[in-house]
């Protein structure tokens, strides 16, 4: 049965690490230190929530000079629904479903 | 960050800069910002594992991109391993054998104008290149470098390579211009400063340019004599400074820097280019193609540097000014308003030779009561000077009737612009190249030379370096090969740019864009379409029917001069 996108114990976890701060453009490498995600796993994700809408990103200039500019996340009002949908069905998961109150 | 980059941050970088290389074209800008991050990575071990982890990403992407192959991220470990192969042996195949030699290192970009919409555009490093590529083991240069992406993603894979005028004009400088400049959509752009040039290495005789400015300001008051010695005794005591430093001055010269561009190509891992050569360019360009015909998918040769033999440069300005002067008598307004302005210029000559005029110059440019005197070989010089501005035409008639009558009030902006121009091209570093390139500099003042010639390099270049190999033509080539000429371009006519390509062959067309001068792509966007047609097509004749659409030059009048 195929899985259910953006399922994966990695992209749950990112998603909830931008839900935390969701109004902030957060770093790649400050994403990857939080989430605990390497790169090479970190990026595909990273990429493929943006190709699905649910990411916005930006270059933020450098933080000093010599510095080259950084790439910056933080979800879009589609991936915050998204990344709460994912919070609130994961809370159920551990507590239990109060009898349709969550729909 | 200024510290040299240890061996772990060293080899980071690579991979992170392979990385790049890897990832396709729409997701460019993904690799970018994974490069980017490690300059943000303090730690250089840490910032190999990310590099490392940056290459697996492009891997799965570029994997995923595949037809019916659809990679997800838990697959990853599945392939980790093989991809690590898979990079170790791609960063061991560019550490062995002569491709593997040149490589691309990274650094920051530091360069003016350069607006946050081009920043993610552009990628700065450096290449080291061979002294001597007969002698690898004769030492390196460091050459600037600049990949400029293109704005429309995916690029196509054969970027465009513009090589620059002079020789010795910088180029990365202007990466910000060039890069709001498309040559052709789609295509990234790489820049290199030539050596001895810009930001590349060798630095040959900066102070020069000052010592040269003044003298030739000082031959075009025909204080000549004196001046002449001057002059050649500037170059001569760059020439010994430079061999005192090391610098051997047969290192220099068209041949070497084609092998410069062909080790550029190498590092940056690009199969064929399509190279644009503009004014001298252009000598750079037919080599590359005579000599790498391979790596080579297309010319452009914008504003021909002539061959040889040199024709007098005096002779080139006048036949310019000629055209334009016929261009006038046949021009109704033009006509009107001058009814003979050849003879008002030689009369303008003549009067100059009398009574120099004064000019107010800013007192930047350190000259005696910041004025400059208008003698007649100055305001001819300058009069050359605007030949290669199409947008100083319309005026052109109306300042030579100015100075005709006494003012030369409107010469001290362009006298001051002039000698800025002067101070920005490395004038060691065209002696270096024309000197090993040209026969013609070996010998005296020819008959007939006048102060345009009295600037070049005749009579210096006997006493700088041996003669090197020549340029070349690449006569018959199989490259598809767009030649551009302006009317009045005073470098050379569009008489001999045509003779050019009919050397070149069948595969080469010839176009001649009305009312331009020197630098057809950068004064015509007829020109600049035709171009970037061409490149995007070069087996397809371009469509030319925006050349006969040109607007024809809108002459003034005293009265509408501010």
């Amino acid at each position: 049965m195929p899985r259910k996108p953006n399922s994966s114990r990695q992209t749950r976890a990112l998603l909830a690490t931008l839900l935390d701060r969701s109004q902030t453009w957060r770093h790649g490498y400050d994403l990857s230190k939080e989430t605990g995600l390497k790169s090479g796993t970190l990026y595909p994700v990273l990429m493929r929530l943006s190709e699905q809408g649910l990411l916005e990103s930006r270059w933020q200039d450098p933080e000093r000079p010599g510095l080259p500019p950084r790439h910056v996340y933080r979800l879009t009002s589609t991936g915050l629904a998204f990344a709460r949908e994912q919070a609130r069905s994961e809370a159920v998961a551990v507590v239990g479903d109060p009898a349709g109150a969550v729909a | 960050m200024n510290a040299v980059p240890g061996r772990w941050r060293r080899l980071a970088r690579k991979v992170a800069g392979h990385a790049s290389w890897v990832l396709p074209g729409a997701r460019s800008g993904w690799a970018d910002a994974m490069r980017r991050e490690l300059d943000y990575i303090e730690d250089d071990r840490a910032a190999l594992r990310w590099a490392i982890g940056c290459a697996m990403a492009s891997y799965m992407a570029r994997l995923a991109a595949l037809p019916r192959l659809h990679w997800r991220v838990s697959s990853m470990p599945v392939v980790a391993g093989s991809l690590l192969l898979f990079i170790a042996l791609a960063m061991q195949g560019h550490a062995s054998g002569e491709a593997s030699l040149a490589a691309f290192e990274e650094t920051t970009c530091d360069l003016p104008d350069v607006t946050p919409d081009i920043r993610p555009r552009l990628r700065c490093g450096t290449v080291r290149v061979p002294r001597d590529h007969a002698r690898p083991d004769s030492g390196s240069f460091a050459l600037a470098v600049v990949l400029v992406k293109s704005a429309q993603q995916p690029s196509l894979p054969d970027p465009v390579v513009y090589v620059s005028g002079g020789p010795g004009n910088p180029l990365t400088v202007y990466a910000a211009y060039q890069a709001r400049n498309s040559y052709a959509p789609r295509r990234d752009l790489i820049l290199v400063d030539q050596r001895g040039t810009g930001r590349s290495e060798p630095s040959l005789c900066p102070d020069l340019d000052r010592t040269l400015l003044e003298a030739n300001l000082a031959v075009a008051a025909e204080e000549t004599a004196d001046a002449m010695v001057k002059r050649r005794a500037a170059y001569i005591t760059c020439r010994d400074q430079a061999i005192r430093r090391g610098i051997d001055l047969a290192d220099f010269g068209t041949s070497v820097t084609v092998e410069d561009f062909e080790w550029v190509r190498k590092a940056l891992g690009i199969e064929r280019w399509n190279a644009y050569g503009e004014s001298y360019g252009t000598a750079v360009a037919m080599t590359l193609v005579a000599l790498h015909p391979d790596s080579v998918r297309s010319a452009v040769l914008d504003s021909i540097y002539p061959p040889a033999p040199l024709p007098l440069w005096s002779t080139v300005v006048s036949e310019a000014r000629d055209a334009f002067f016929t261009h006038c008598a046949r021009d109704e307004a033009c006509s009107a308003l001058f009814p003979d302005l050849a003879g008002t210029y030689r009369e303008t000559l003549n009067r100059l030779d009398r009574a120099p005029l004064i000019v107010d110059v800013p007192p930047q440019l350190h000259q005696p009561d910041d004025q400059v005197r208008i003698t007649a070989p100055l305001f001819e010089v300058l009069v050359s000077r605007l030949f290669y501005f199409p947008t100083t035409y319309p005026r052109l008639p109306r300042i030579i009737q100015s100075v005709h009558d006494g003012d030369a009030r409107g010469l001290g902006t362009l006298v001051a612009s002039e000698m800025a121009a002067a101070m920005a091209e490395n004038r060691a570093t065209h002696a270096a190249v024309e000197c090993r390139d040209r026969p013609d500099f070996r010998y005296p003042l020819p008959a007939g030379a006048n102060v345009l010639d009295r600037t070049q390099l005749y009579g210096v270049c006997e006493r700088w370096s041996d003669l090197g190999p020549a340029p070349l033509l690449p006569i018959g080539a199989s490259v598809p090969t767009l030649v551009l000429a302006g009317q009045f371009d005073p470098v050379a006519r569009p008489s001999v740019s045509r003779h050019v390509a009919e050397l070149i062959g069948r595969n080469a067309r010839w176009v001649e864009f009305p009312f331009v001068g020197h630098n057809v792509r950068h004064f015509s966007p007829c020109g600049a379409r035709i171009a970037a047609d061409f490149i995007d097509n070069p087996g397809q004749a371009p469509d030319l029917s925006c050349v006969d659409r040109n607007p024809p030059i809108r002459f003034v009048s005293k009265a509408q001069l501010p």
